[in-house]
């Protein structure tokens, strides 16, 4: 107990990690709140910079900027109309007309107030279940660690993308990027075309900075002109009555955030949509009617999204999964840093789960603080003009994937990632599942050979072992039913 | 089922999708072949599977989705330039490319303060003295944090 207690601690203690934790939050919500910086952008290109770093500094910046842009992206979501982060698109409903009824520093104050709320409950939550979760995991077989990561791709697939096809193209797409090198069982080369240079891999911070990065800095040149329609704002401090008038929503809609955010693949933009449509089902006579300003469709998103932070975490730490995008990156700085990821995690570096949930509470802290103050500043740098952006961007990127090996083709490869996910995106696919796959990827095909051997190599018994133990025959049953779920079949059987 | 129209070059960029697809496939095969069910080529394949059975999925979906609403391949081509690939974005990853070129050559900061000074007074489209200041004051603090704080090597 009083390890734990002592490893909580430790950011709050050492004034360099206070102030590490304290800088990614602040700039967590400039980075959610900029339209076209991404918190999945900046984390991806921040691990590059904290390579030689020591791993505590390096997760307390990130978690900083995690939770700071979480909350951020609701800022400009009121202010402007944009979303600034995929999670605050459900803020924008009825926080901007919010705004345009001349209460957007009510607006503000408040989604401050339940962001922090539902953040501390996915902590809680979190805090709570991942040690009993890790000590379940032990207990899963390869099998098993396969079917989450096929679930966690087909949930991202099918609630990221436009449509499943979509969806699984571009996990599978990324699935094949993260195997790209040499096998690590039998170390014979995958689409490695006989180059040397490929045996190593790509990278996936390359792969991350050129999908987040440079694709979104692409994309943004469409939007060279908008010019956002500035609010005025006032008092920002919301009421004790407004705040408990709101608070039973804020913990039902908390409670939702951890869960979606738990789910493997699926993060904070899911959790907002579901809390918003919750709010919308269960609040019979708002006082503004939804879409309208009404403070429930900005109460329930808020609390969900930065509630699915601390969810996000839980399959991370003791499955070794990623809750979400920004998980995905967050397992990649923990790997970098030789650590394990998974169940192992508690038992090899408890320290670690209990500093990552100290600096959470700590940025949660923060991010009340920031949230409450400086608006005027904030204000004037999310104007910042994206003629000034696109080229910061891209040399943040440059340097992010150069400093990495010290590779000039890597650059290239970066490059080569950001115009591919810029069609992408342009035609439709999700960058989501794409990162998702390619840190799953290497996964799945890891336990489907351990659970292929552990069967002497039989099709037969392996389709039996998914359908005789009781885990993986949910597992598997939750994969097949959400794949008929996006067939006809589901479409006679509603008609029934 | 929404049948929206489909963008220009959307179908040109599906089938190029396929092809890669059957490509990652064929080239997945070629790695271990059906040697055995947990060769290293057995999972690629699989996911190889996966991408052309989605992309013809996709590509089947698309099949009563009008046409974007052009002349013929050429009109179609054209506008699909013209909304996706317009001159500022062409001129900006030229630029791009441009500037990764000369990093090594020049190296970080002479190549940095060409290649921003460029793309803001280009996508600004004048404004330069604010330009130059934006320009220089960017490529100092970046340098300085990444050379200080950071401690990453620079190109």
């Amino acid at each position: 107990m009083g390890d734990t207690l002592s490893y909580f601690l430790m950011a709050w203690s050492d004034p360099w990690l206070l102030g590490l934790v304290a800088t990614g939050t602040f700039a967590g919500i400039y980075i959610g709140a900029i339209p076209g910086l991404s918190v999945t952008m900046a984390v991806s290109i921040l691990i590059s910079f904290t390579f030689a770093w020591d791993i505590n500094n390096a997760l307390a910046l990130m978690v900083g900027v995690f939770c700071g842009g979480v909350y951020g992206g609701s800022r400009t979501a009121i202010l402007l109309n944009i979303p600034g982060a995929p999670s605050a698109v459900a803020t924008a409903f009825d926080g901007y007309p919010l705004a345009q009824r001349g209460e957007a520093g009510q607006a503000i104050g408040l989604s401050t107030v339940m962001s922090v709320i539902g953040g501390m409950i996915g902590i809680a939550i979190l805090a709570a279940s991942a040690p009993v979760l890790s000590d379940m995991a032990l207990q899963f077989a390869p099998r098993d660690y396969f079917l989450i990561a096929a679930l966690g791709l087909l949930l991202v697939g099918s609630l990221a993308a436009e449509s499943l096809a979509r969806g699984i193209f571009a996990a599978a797409l990324g699935g094949i990027i993260g195997m790209i090198g040499m096998d690590p069982v039998t170390a014979q080369g995958r689409f490695t075309f006989g180059s040397v240079d490929l045996l190593g891999g790509v990278h996936y911070v390359i792969v991350m900075i050129g999908l987040f990065g440079v694709a979104e800095a692409l994309f943004q040149l469409h939007q060279l002109d908008t010019t956002p329609v500035r609010q005025k704002v006032d008092k920002i401090i919301p009421s004790l009555h407004l705040v408990l008038r709101f608070l039973p929503l804020s913990l039902r809609t908390s409670i939702i955030g951890v869960i979606i955010g738990a789910l493997p693949g699926t993060g904070g933009d899911i959790a907002a949509l579901f809390a918003y449509d919750h709010a919308k089902r269960t609040t019979k006579t708002p006082k503004v009617p939804f879409g309208e300003g009404a403070y429930e469709g900005l109460v329930a998103p808020e609390s969900a999204n930065n509630a699915a932070v601390g969810g996000a975490f839980v399959p991370m730490l003791t499955l070794g999964m990623p809750g979400d995008a920004v998980t995905a990156v967050i397992i990649g700085a923990m790997v970098v840093h030789g650590l394990n990821p998974g169940p192992m995690l508690m038992i090899e570096t408890p320290h670690i789960f209990w500093f990552i949930v100290g600096a959470l509470v700590l940025a949660n802290i923060c991010l009340l603080v920031f949230g409450l103050m400086g608006i005027k500043l904030f204000a004037r740098v999310v104007e910042l003009p994206r003629a000034i952006l696109i080229p910061l961007i891209l040399v943040l990127c440059v340097v992010g994937s150069y400093s990495i090996n010290g590779s000039m083709t890597e650059v290239f490869w970066m490059l080569g990632f950001g115009l591919l996910g810029y069609f992408m995106k342009i035609f439709g696919f999700q960058m989501g599942p794409v990162i998702l796959g390619v840190i799953l990827g290497p996964l799945m095909d890891k336990t489907y050979r351990q659970a292929m051997a552990s069967v002497g190599d039989s099709s037969s018994a392996f389709l039996m072992d998914l359908v005789t133990h009781p885990l993986s025959l949910i597992l598997t049953a939750v994969v097949v039913l959400l794949l008929l779920s996006h067939t006809p079949v589901k479409r006679l059987w509603t008609r029934r | 089922m929404s049948t929206s129209p489909l963008k220009a070059g959307e179908r040109a960029f599906n089938i190029l999708l396929l092809l890669l697809s059957i490509s990652i496939l064929v080239v997945a095969y070629r790695i271990s072949g059906f040697e055995s069910v947990r060769s290293p080529g057995a999972f690629p394949m699989f996911l190889g599977c996966l991408l052309v059975l989605s992309m013809v999925v996709i590509i089947i979906g698309q099949r009563h989705h009008p046409r974007p609403k052009t002349t013929g391949h050429l009109g179609e081509t054209r506008q699909f330039f013209r909304t996706h690939l317009p001159p500022r974005f062409m001129v900006f990853t030229l630029m791009t490319i441009g500037y990764l070129l000369l990093l090594t050559p020049l190296g970080f900061v002479p190549a940095t303060l060409l290649f921003m000074f460029c793309a803001i007074v280009y996508l600004f489209r004048g404004r330069w003295v604010l330009s130059a200041l934006v320009t220089v004051g960017a490529t100092a603090i970046i340098y300085a944090l990444f050379t200080l704080l950071f401690q990453v090597y620079l190109p």
